[in-house]
């Protein structure tokens, strides 16, 4: 057998790489040769490694070429482990310990150390760090970007430390960092003033926050949702600041309106992108006339939940002729007539979130079909007047569609057939048509191979055939909700043989048993969430064949299943990516076993649910434990309910 | 009698460099004196009083009194001896010399009464001629200020006795006050030695002087707050201000003012007015007049023991600044960027801040140590609740001014608290997993290793950061760390001995 390398040359076989993007595929690759598993050695910038144990190995074999690092999947990763693995001399320049609850300021500032390099950190939505651990990051002088959001402990004193450290600093996320005031914020201003990206989400800052924020210089990307102690005046401010503002968000701030946000235009006149959702409802005219002063520049804009009149829409459509998305969500006011008059002018508008606009009908899909030929994702959740002529329209004209959000729309299966006309379809939503049956799935599932996410979500007529059609056709689908379709049985659950399927919902499906589970865990080896919530007749054996098959699965709900004490300690102490589970109403298991089962899941788990009577019995030496290794507990007191 | 009152003067000023404000005060004392020439026409006063010891201002000013109430009722006829005598037999009085002071003024007197006859008989005559009439009235006012003169002299023998009661009891001084008595006797302009002194308000000024320094007398502990502080140059609010980096905003050109360079001794000495002639200190400018008159007659002269004017004439000084005696400190006046100190309180501070141990310690957290005693009282005032710290050192007892500092510097964050507490934790924790990873050296370059490079000593430092305001008195001495405690600390890896001695150095 000749070498393969002497034809092909690692160089060759490089740029081939560059070409694969889906892990299946570089992973048959790797199985060529040696020569092709070293050529993809060479050729890998990014790992995302699922568990502790070959994390050391793997990142020596790496260490050359990797820049990019992610943690943020790996369970029980605590100080030492992470000193452990990063090698030494290394190009690192990017990595994530999102939700890595187990790591220290010790642990960070040893990557710090180890990482020269570095130029972006995540740590978000990890709950306990506080200012010692941003201390520890801000010792990374080179930082471009730095996500800190929802570290609930840092205060000003952090973010000093940050803007200090990391003057380089131009991207950074602190939402729900709720310790953090106006003066935690002038000051970051003051030193980082290269800042690009800047997301201070539900920070109860206030104004004056604003007045600092306005004097960056490079600022392009505000995130101010939910930020309510801000009102017209501190968009008076951003208005006065530097002109460099691309982006904003404003979503959620209670005390915006349309006042504001006109001064904010006619001082920002580069703005690319507006999120107004959910402020003060009302939009004055002045606000729209402004608005498309903007003209060509404006390619996203959103306008949740406000007030819109066909006017208003018509103003937009004529004059912001680039417009690629427009949110309407729950938007009082919007018609077929509003909507006609949008997309005649916006014909490039690739979203269009029309969720909850209850006034819309087909003539709105007519002159979508009409006008947007390139919309790509049309959301239209309980749309409730339209009807499967326009979806025929829409599946017609717009041949690029790639997600399309029906949920509660009462579409049947004819609709479906149209819509399986979209061959590039990759998310379908049809939760809560009880319409929809077996016929119109078995047309999505000859049609669209391409599906990586289905929702069927109480579509309660669907029946094991439905599920076999789907699983015979999609079998890229990532992302399945089977949510109270309580037809399905064993039979439909063992046709689920997706190989990538990752998460799957199975709440409420009362028929099945162990045997569907363990079928379907043998077909899905992939899974990292699942949901068996209510699904009584799971017992043992299904956990067991989970514990067996899904090594890589990550979240777990198995309340109100009849698993028993020693199911539930095989499964915890077997599944070693599992980090959250939840496990009310497990009335077959005993308090020992409880005891014994959290004891086996040896610090991995970062979330637990649990009934609240057992904070009393469980042994507090077990729950400090447990918290002290990163693991937050939820004491959930709900009684007892069967639920058919 | 210009010879004899100046002479010790000059020497005063040529030889104290320190007490400036009693060479102030005899100049220009003086300078009224020599442009009046009638008075050089009378007898000198030391002739007449050669053993008035000690001298006393207030019997003086007693006599004065009651001399001037007798001449207001009488006409100028004295009735001094009986008054005198009877009411205050003091202890060591000469009788004699006393008499003939008192036959003097009598003569005197009488000189006065003829001329002024003399004017009233020839009215007619000189109604043609006003100048000559000017003339003799200027006569009669320098006869009258001789006779006030002596007049105090002479009752300076007399004041030991009867300081105690005087004030209080003796309703003539009261009756002095009054503005229309001294409408009619103008005779300021030589006491108080101003050039052109016709208000009453000045007068005024003269009388309460001598209120106030008879109140010092009475009581042996501070001074009144009023109008004694204007005697003491600085006070406690101006020291503050006039610190250290006073000097350096002025950008004097060299050569355009006068460097003085005290001694170590006398900076440290507890007093700030000393005698020229003896090297006494005093606390209080007024008590060293007090001490001056037993050098000499010439400082027993109502204006030498008046207090120094508030306005002295700027231009007659030169401008004065003062070099630290520390011989290489930037406020030295051997350094190459010499930045002299403004007044003798600066130096004062500035050489036990920079150059002194730190004696007074907190008696709240027993950390912190001052060597200037009005910085550990501030200190004091906000010890405790300076919550808010830099990396620096400086405490803080709001956040918004700590942020704020920390805006203003380069490299300086917020401390986080419980710093001390958890650094011994921290290195070792560090060291531990050094250790875990084999071989691997990490720069743990924390805070720790950085405050072992203590750069006490160093001025440039301190003289560089010096003019900011801080919260604090204390901030300024830790702040001299504070040029080391950056983040590319060139010495940050170096063992904290070496940063030593290169800080010495």
């Amino acid at each position: 057998m000749c070498d393969i390398t002497a034809v092909l040359s690692v160089d060759l076989l490089a740029q081939v790489l560059d070409w694969l993007h889906d892990s299946r595929d570089l992973k048959s690759c790797r199985l060529v040769s040696r020569a092709f598993l070293q050529a993809e050695r060479m050729h890998r910038r990014a790992i995302r490694p699922l568990r502790l144990g070959p994390l050391p190995v793997l990142l020596r074999r790496y260490v050359g070429s990797l820049l990019s690092l992610d943690l943020s999947s790996c369970p029980s990763l605590d100080d030492s482990a992470l000193s452990l693995s990063i090698p030494c001399p290394n190009n690192l320049r990017s990595v994530s310990l999102s939700r890595a609850t187990g790591i220290t300021w010790r642990g960070l500032e040893v990557l710090v150390s180890v990482c020269p390099k570095i130029e972006a950190i995540d740590i978000s939505h990890c709950v306990g760090f506080g200012d010692r651990e941003a201390a520890a990051v801000a010792k990374a002088c080179w930082l471009k970007e730095l996500r800190i959001d929802k570290c609930l402990k840092v205060t000003d004193v952090g973010l000093a430390k940050v803007a200090v450290g990391c003057s380089r600093l131009e991207k950074l996320g602190i939402k729900w960092c709720f310790e953090i005031s106006d003066i935690g914020i002038d000051l970051l201003v003051k030193k980082c003033l290269e800042l690009r990206e800047l997301d201070i989400s539900y920070l109860k800052v206030g104004n004056e926050s604003l007045r600092s924020i306005a004097s960056l210089p490079k600022l392009e990307d505000l995130a101010l949702v939910g930020c309510e102690y801000i009102d017209d005046e501190g968009l008076y401010f951003l208005s006065n600041g530097n002109s460099s503002l691309q982006s904003i968000d404003v979503s959620r701030c209670l005390n915006v309106t349309s006042v504001g946000l006109t001064t904010l235009v006619e001082g920002q006149q580069r703005l690319r992108k507006i999120n107004a959702g959910n402020c003060s409802p009302v939009l004055t005219s002045t606000f729209v006339s402004k608005l498309c002063t903007l003209g060509d520049t404006l390619i996203i804009l959103k306008l949740d939940k406000l007030q819109i009149s066909a006017s208003a829409l018509e103003i937009v459509g004529k004059n912001c002729r680039n417009l690629l998305e427009i949110g309407l969500s729950k938007c009082n006011g919007v018609t077929d007539e509003g909507i006609s008059w949008l997309v005649e002018g916006c014909t490039h508008l690739s979203t269009i979130d029309l969720t909850c606009c209850l006034l819309v009908t087909d003539k709105s899909l007519f002159s979508i079909a009409a006008c947007c030929r390139g919309v790509k994702c049309l959301r239209l959740e309980s749309c409730v007047l339209i009807s499967e002529k326009g979806l025929d329209q829409i599946a017609t004209c717009c041949t690029d569609l790639k997600e399309i959000d029906l949920t509660d729309c009462n579409v049947n299966d004819n609709a479906l057939k149209c819509l399986s006309r979209c061959s590039e379809l990759l998310v379908l939503k049809i939760g809560l048509c009880s319409g929809v049956s077996d016929i119109g799935l078995s047309f999505i599932g000859s049609n669209c191979s391409k599906l990586l996410e289905l929702d069927l979500y109480r579509c309660t007529a669907i029946t094991d055939d439905g599920l076999a059609a789907i699983s015979n056709g999609c079998k890229r689908m990532k992302k399945l909700n089977l949510c109270y379709c309580n037809q399905i049985s064993d039979i439909g659950l063992a046709h689920l043989q997706l190989e990538e399927l990752s998460d799957l919902e199975l709440r409420g499906m009362v028929r099945i048993t162990s045997s569907g589970i363990t079928a379907m865990a043998m077909g899905c080896r992939g899974l990292t969430q699942l949901d068996l919530k209510r699904c009584y007749s799971v017992d043992d054996a299904g956990i067991w064949a989970l514990a067996q098959y899904t090594e890589n699965l990550r979240q777990l709900t198995i309340s109100y299943c009849t698993v028993t004490g020693l199911g539930l300690c095989h499964i915890l102490g077997s599944l070693r990516c599992l980090q959250d589970v939840k496990m009310v109403h497990l009335s077959w298991v005993s308090i020992e076993g409880f005891e014994l089962a959290l004891r086996a899941s040896c610090g991995k788990l970062k979330k637990v649910k649990l009934l609240g009577k057992l904070q009393d019995v469980l042994s507090t030496e077990l729950l400090q434990n447990l918290q002290a290794r990163g693991c937050r507990i939820r004491w959930v007191n709900k009684p007892l309910v069967f639920k058919g | 009698m210009k010879q004899t009152i100046e002479e010790p003067l000059i020497e005063s000023s040529s030889d104290s460099k320190m007490d400036l404000k009693l060479t102030r005060n005899s100049e220009s004392f003086h300078k009224p004196n020599s442009s009046n020439h009638n008075l050089n026409s009378f007898n000198p006063v030391p002739q007449y009083f050669p053993n008035l010891t000690p001298p006393d201002f207030l019997s003086r000013a007693q006599n004065l009194q009651q001399n001037l109430k007798t001449k207001s009722n009488n006409s100028f006829e004295p009735n001094l001896n009986s008054g005198m005598a009877t009411q205050n037999p003091p202890l060591d009085w000469d009788p004699h010399a006393m008499l003939s002071n008192l036959s003097f003024l009598e003569q005197k007197i009488h000189e006065v009464q003829s001329l002024v006859q003399s004017i009233i008989d020839q009215q007619a005559q000189f109604s043609g001629r006003p100048s000559e009439l000017a003339t003799r009235q200027q006569l009669a006012t320098a006869d009258l200020t001789c006779i006030i003169i002596q007049l105090i002299s002479t009752a300076g023998s007399l004041l030991p006795s009867i300081k105690n009661t005087l004030l209080s009891n003796n309703p003539a001084l009261r009756q002095l006050v009054n503005p229309d008595f001294n409408n009619n006797l103008k005779f300021e302009g030589l006491i108080r030695n101003f050039p052109e002194t016709t208000k009453n308000s000045e007068y005024e000024d003269l009388i309460r002087n001598l209120d106030n320094e008879a109140d010092w007398m009475k009581e042996p502990n501070p001074p009144p707050e009023s109008d004694v502080v204007d005697t003491n140059p600085i006070d406690e609010h101006d020291l503050k201000e006039s610190d250290d980096g006073d000097a350096e905003r002025e950008h004097l050109p060299p050569g355009s003012y006068i460097v003085l360079q005290l001694e170590k001794e006398e900076i440290l000495a507890p007093h700030t007015h000393f005698c020229v002639i003896c090297g006494k200190g005093f606390k209080r400018d007024a008590n060293l007049r007090m001490h001056m008159r037993g050098h000499g007659d010439e400082y027993k002269t109502p204006a030498a023991l008046a207090k120094p004017s508030k306005e002295p004439g700027s231009d007659a000084h030169p401008v004065t600044r003062y070099s630290c005696p520390f011989v290489g400190c930037k406020r030295n006046k051997e350094h190459k960027k010499f930045q002299p100190l403004k007044t003798i309180l600066c130096v004062k501070n500035h050489y036990k801040r920079s150059h002194c141990d730190k004696s007074y310690t907190c008696s709240r957290c027993h950390a912190k140590k001052f060597s200037v005693i009005a910085d550990l009282k501030t200190h004091e005032k906000h010890c405790g609740r300076d919550k808010w710290q830099c990396s620096c050192g400086t405490t803080f007892s709001r956040k918004d001014k700590l942020f704020g500092h920390v805006a203003l510097f380069q490299g300086h964050t917020p401390a986080l608290p419980m710093d001390e507490v958890k650094a011994s934790g921290s290195l070792q924790g560090n060291d531990e997993m050094t250790e875990d990873l084999g071989g691997y050296n990490g720069n743990f370059a924390s805070e720790e290793c950085l405050t072992g490079l203590d750069v006490k000593g160093i001025d440039e430092a301190r003289g560089y950061f010096s003019p900011m305001n801080f919260d604090g008195f204390g901030a300024l001495d830790e702040f001299g760390r504070g040029g080391f405690d950056l983040e590319d600390n060139p010495f940050a890896f170096i063992p904290s001995g070496f940063g030593q001695r290169s800080g010495d150095s």
